[in-house]
């Protein structure tokens, strides 16, 4: 009976308890890692987040209008907290990532590696989206102002259309980067833009001949302005 | 900053080289040195640069008879004949009652290196004027039409025989005819530096030797410095180095129109641009300057009939109101609350009652000052919007002088530039302060030793 007992229940006990045994190093090094992880996380969140504050990166980004459009887009978090948050987040994810390897569990391995080489990709499609965003203001407000200046009246659509347009371009190349319905990106940017710009064409072809006339006779013909009569020396 | 300053003008070689072409570096080698330079910029003026060069040789044949002189025509690349009726144009002595016991009259014809523009044309001239050692310089437009042999006694005269380092020239007007000058360089140089220089961006001026030399020595060559800015940064930076200035009466300004392509918004971008960044530069000198005080003037003073300028005042209104609607957001960013809340009140006015008044407009140069210097936006664009502003107070300054003189007109011009200077604490407010300052409150003080100092806030 002790020997049936012995075999029925101790062993396999055994082997489950060596099993534990196996594993129990492991699972110890991935709560020590995770743990690890998360101080370091902090620390470095905290760090770059001081950094930032120190070397005053929310009062350029006030200045670059950062601040107004995070506010217009719901995010209350200043810029320098935000950017330590997010170093925060991305050191969590890596540790955690690295604690389930030391499990040594295939699909867990796999699930970490495409996760890690997904992550050029989305810092990328970030890049582009930021640039895009600042590129699209800084050109949009001279565009607005050149318009002024020649005192076109539609300057303010003017400026809106060169916002969208670099906004489109940069929206598209981002979701090019992140492998988002790859073709239906590319083809539609393509038929958008191509229709903005033969519209356009069209536009200024039949509603500003007169114009267009008016242009190149200035330009090449070296005619003047029809409204001459302004004859004011500036200097 | 240098090595010019009030106590004794030392003159050093100049380190930074200009790049001159080797027919040029051969001329100089012939001529060795000379008393006095006179430069022509020019860009296919064939029209006008002849009679500008026979008005030199002859002003200087009768004037400086003994004193070795050349003519440097700095040249952007002229496709018509500007060049070669430079070399080719002479003048006959027995008409203008000269002598004929002259000393001969250099001429170099060189193209200039750099940007395109009158500043990089001058700084060739400056090199040369360097490399020969000259003592007295001047410079005349190759566009000008009124130039009369005595301008150019009148701009070196002073150099050689008076003690000045810096001549300005004096011209009358038609109460139109230079509306940046009027309602921005002059006030505004006035009451930054002191000194009432009438025309800083005249366009004509004498120079000493050393002076052309410390313009050499400044590295602001790739800036608007290059382009139309040069003018306004001479009289500035001459005042600045602690150089001796002085006017000239030089009659009535006549030339052909300056460059019909260069539009407005370009020029007045080039002038206010190197205004503003010649007060970066200086600032620790106009923060100390209070009151300005009146600047010697030579020359015998005449009246003259100047030409009417037409105005189209619809146009600039128009454009004026535009800015109102369009380019609000981007004036909310450098203009102070105040200011733009008086500019809204003019929206919608009728064209003959919108009104820019003094103060309004003296507080819209001085936030563009403040917002230049404190890098709230690019800077080029915050140049660039100012040109519909501008448009507004000149329509403002048509409408307030339509029935008045040149004479009686250049008395609101003086009134403005009492309120230039009025207003100058506002000014150093702005500029050195942050938005978050009470008024009355000590705003800054700052590293008392160099322009290069920064600001710091007292606790």
């Amino acid at each position: 009976m002790s020997e049936f007992l012995s075999q029925a229940i101790i062993g396999p006990l055994q082997i489950l308890g060596q099993h534990v045994l196996s594993v129990l190093p492991n699972l110890l090094a991935m709560g020590m890692i995770l743990l690890g992880g998360f101080a370091v996380a902090w620390l470095t969140g905290t760090f770059v987040e001081r950094l930032l504050r120190v070397i005053g990166v929310d009062h350029l980004s006030d200045r670059l209008g950062i601040n107004a459009a995070l506010l217009r887009g719901g995010i209350k978090t200043d810029p320098s907290r935000l950017i330590g948050r997010t170093f925060y987040w991305t050191v969590v994810l890596l540790a955690t990532v690295a604690a389930l390897g030391v499990l040594n569990l295939a699909p867990i391995n796999q699930f970490a590696q495409s996760l890690l080489a997904y992550v050029p990709h989305f810092v990328t499609a970030a890049v582009i989206v930021l640039a895009g965003y600042f590129l699209s203001n800084f050109i949009s407000q001279a565009v607005l102002i050149a318009a002024v200046n020649a005192g076109l009246p539609p300057a303010r659509l003017i400026a809106a259309t060169a916002r969208w347009g670099i906004l489109l371009l940069a929206g598209a190349m981002a979701l090019e980067q992140l492998g988002i319905a790859q073709n239906i990106v590319v083809v539609g940017f393509g038929i958008t833009w191509g229709g903005v710009v033969l519209a356009t064409a069209i536009a200024f072809g039949l509603g500003g001949k007169d114009l267009a006339k008016e242009f190149l006779e200035r330009r090449i013909a070296g005619r003047s302005r029809s409204d001459i009569t302004d004859d004011l020396r500036h200097l | 900053m240098g090595s010019y300053n009030r106590n004794g003008i030392a003159r050093t070689m100049s380190t930074a080289r200009t790049p001159l072409t080797p027919e040029t570096d051969a001329q100089i080698l012939t001529i060795g040195s000379t008393d006095i330079l006179v430069g022509i910029p020019s860009y296919n003026n064939a029209a006008t640069v002849g009679h500008v060069v026979q008005a030199v040789s002859a002003g200087l044949a009768k004037y400086f008879p003994d004193r070795r002189a050349v003519l440097v025509n700095s040249d952007g690349g002229s496709s018509d004949k500007t060049r070669d009726i430079v070399a080719h144009t002479i003048i006959d002595p027995n008409q203008l009652f000269i002598s004929d016991q002259q000393s001969v009259l250099h001429r170099i014809i060189t193209p200039y290196h750099g940007i395109p523009g009158k500043g990089s044309a001058f700084r060739t001239i400056f090199e040369i004027a360097n490399r020969l050692n000259a003592k007295a310089c001047a410079v005349v437009d190759a566009d000008l039409r009124s130039i009369a042999p005595e301008w150019i006694e009148l701009l070196l005269r002073p150099l050689l025989d008076e003690g000045y380092d810096y001549v300005a020239p004096y011209y009358l007007r038609h109460k139109y005819d230079g509306t940046i000058t009027n309602s921005l360089a002059y006030p505004l140089t006035r009451a930054l530096y002191g000194q009432r220089i009438r025309q800083p961006i005249g366009g004509e001026f004498g120079f000493s030797g050393s002076l052309a030399t410390h313009y050499l020595d400044q590295h602001v060559w790739e800036s608007e410095v290059a382009r139309f800015g040069i003018d306004i940064w001479m009289t500035t930076e001459a005042i600045a180095s602690g150089a001796r200035v002085c006017q000239s009466f030089l009659g009535a300004k006549i030339h052909n129109p300056k460059d019909p392509a260069a539009d407005l918004s370009a020029m007045l971008t080039q002038v206010v641009g190197a205004l503003f960044a010649a007060m970066e530069r200086h600032d620790t000198l106009w923060f100390r300057q209070e009151s300005s005080q009146p600047v010697p003037l030579f020359g015998f003073r005449y009246e003259v009939g100047v030409e009417p300028v037409h105005v189209n005042l619809e146009r600039m209104v128009a454009n004026f109101q535009q800015g109102l609607t369009d380019l609000e957001a981007v004036w909310q960013k450098m203009l102070a609350e105040d200011t733009l809340a008086q500019l809204r009140r003019l929206k919608n006015a009728p064209s003959n009652d919108c009104r820019i008044s003094d103060e309004l407009w003296v507080k819209v140069v001085y936030d563009a000052a403040a917002a230049y210097h404190k890098r709230v936006m690019s800077r080029d664009h915050l140049l660039k919007a100012l040109t519909p502003l501008y448009l507004g107070r000149t329509a403002s300054f048509v409408l307030t002088t339509q029935g008045l003189t040149s004479a009686e007109a250049e008395l609101r011009i003086e009134a403005l530039c009492q309120t230039f200077e009025r207003l100058k604490p506002y000014l150093i407010k702005r500029w050195a302060g942050s938005e978050s300052h009470e008024p009355g409150e000590p705003l800054a003080h700052r590293t008392a030793t160099d322009a290069g100092g920064t600001y710091e806030r007292i606790p």
